[in-house]
């Protein structure tokens, strides 16, 4: 395991993550519109989940990797979806790192991390799955 | 939402243009997700890594690809997202999003999914490649 982090799906900053990602579905903003689509309350975006990057500890979790954190690049993001994330839900992300690999690169070896993310919600369902791959260039 | 979507393979996605990126744009991210690396706001800092301009996080592009996918096909029908990045977006180009419903399969439930691949690019220059599933019907209740 990497780390853990909880959150709440909040009303204002679901309305400022849509905003910052030019989402106009009234759903995000709109409770009537929310529930007239069958949610109980107003839903987040899909990848809302990011904002647990203002409850985590990077300099903790990079250090533990050993990664250099001005060599790290993020290849690819890949979000599995039970349901949307919905305003009032308390959300626990556990981060595990599920492969660590070196691939050749032009520079010298990559290391190439993958990192799985379940984030559940109170009643112990998995809401949104999220793997990263992470990639740290070589040194130079 | 409710009632079946209906699509067919093949169907373009309705095309949507963001930007030019303002500095403001990308700040207005770092609040929304908490990350402040000075790479997205400090442009002595980004000419020094090599940029012409500060960058926008790949998780804003992410966002936005996300966001647009959803307000197509509904929030509630997405089951799978994923995106790969290509190449930096920086404060100041306008990206164009585009996709297509690349074929439409049956669930291990039985339900319709379709399969899309969506691009943001800032002019030929791709910057994010992307996959989506979405569930046809009956909608996934949020």
């Amino acid at each position: 395991m990497v780390d853990v982090v909880s959150f709440d799906v909040e009303r204002g900053k679901v309305r400022e993550f849509a905003r910052s990602t030019f989402a106009v579905d009234p759903v995000y903003t709109d409770r009537g519109a929310a529930v007239a689509r069958g949610h109980v309350d107003v839903v987040a975006t899909p990848t809302y989940a990011v904002v647990s990057l203002h409850f985590r500890n990077q300099r903790e979790w990079v250090a533990q990797l050993g990664l250099n954190i001005e060599r790290v690049v993020v290849g690819s993001v890949r979000w599995t979806y039970r349901r949307p994330m919905v305003v009032g839900d308390v959300i626990v992300g556990t981060r595990r790192l599920v492969k660590d690999e070196r691939k050749p690169g032009s520079g010298g070896d990559l290391r190439v991390l993958t990192l799985e993310t379940d984030f559940v919600d109170a009643t112990g369902q998995v809401v949104v799955t999220e793997e990263n791959v992470v990639i740290e260039r070589p040194s130079t | 939402m409710s009632g079946a979507l209906v699509v067919e393979a093949g169907q373009e996605l309705p095309a949507r243009v963001v930007g030019p990126l303002t500095q403001a744009d990308v700040l207005r991210f770092a609040g929304a997700c908490g990350d402040f690396n000075p790479l997205h706001y400090d442009t002595e800092l980004a000419r020094r890594a090599g940029f012409d301009a500060p960058i926008a996080m790949g998780q804003m592009t992410a966002g936005i690809v996300a966001a647009w996918i959803a307000d197509w096909c509904g929030v509630e029908r997405l089951a799978e997202f994923e995106v790969r990045f290509v190449a930096p977006v920086l404060v100041g180009d306008t990206i164009t999003l585009t996709g297509e419903v690349a074929d439409v399969v049956s669930g291990d439930d039985g339900r319709e999914i379709a399969r899309l691949a969506v691009v943001a690019a800032k002019g030929e220059t791709v910057v994010v490649k992307g996959r989506a599933s979405a569930v046809l019907a009956p909608a996934m209740p949020g």
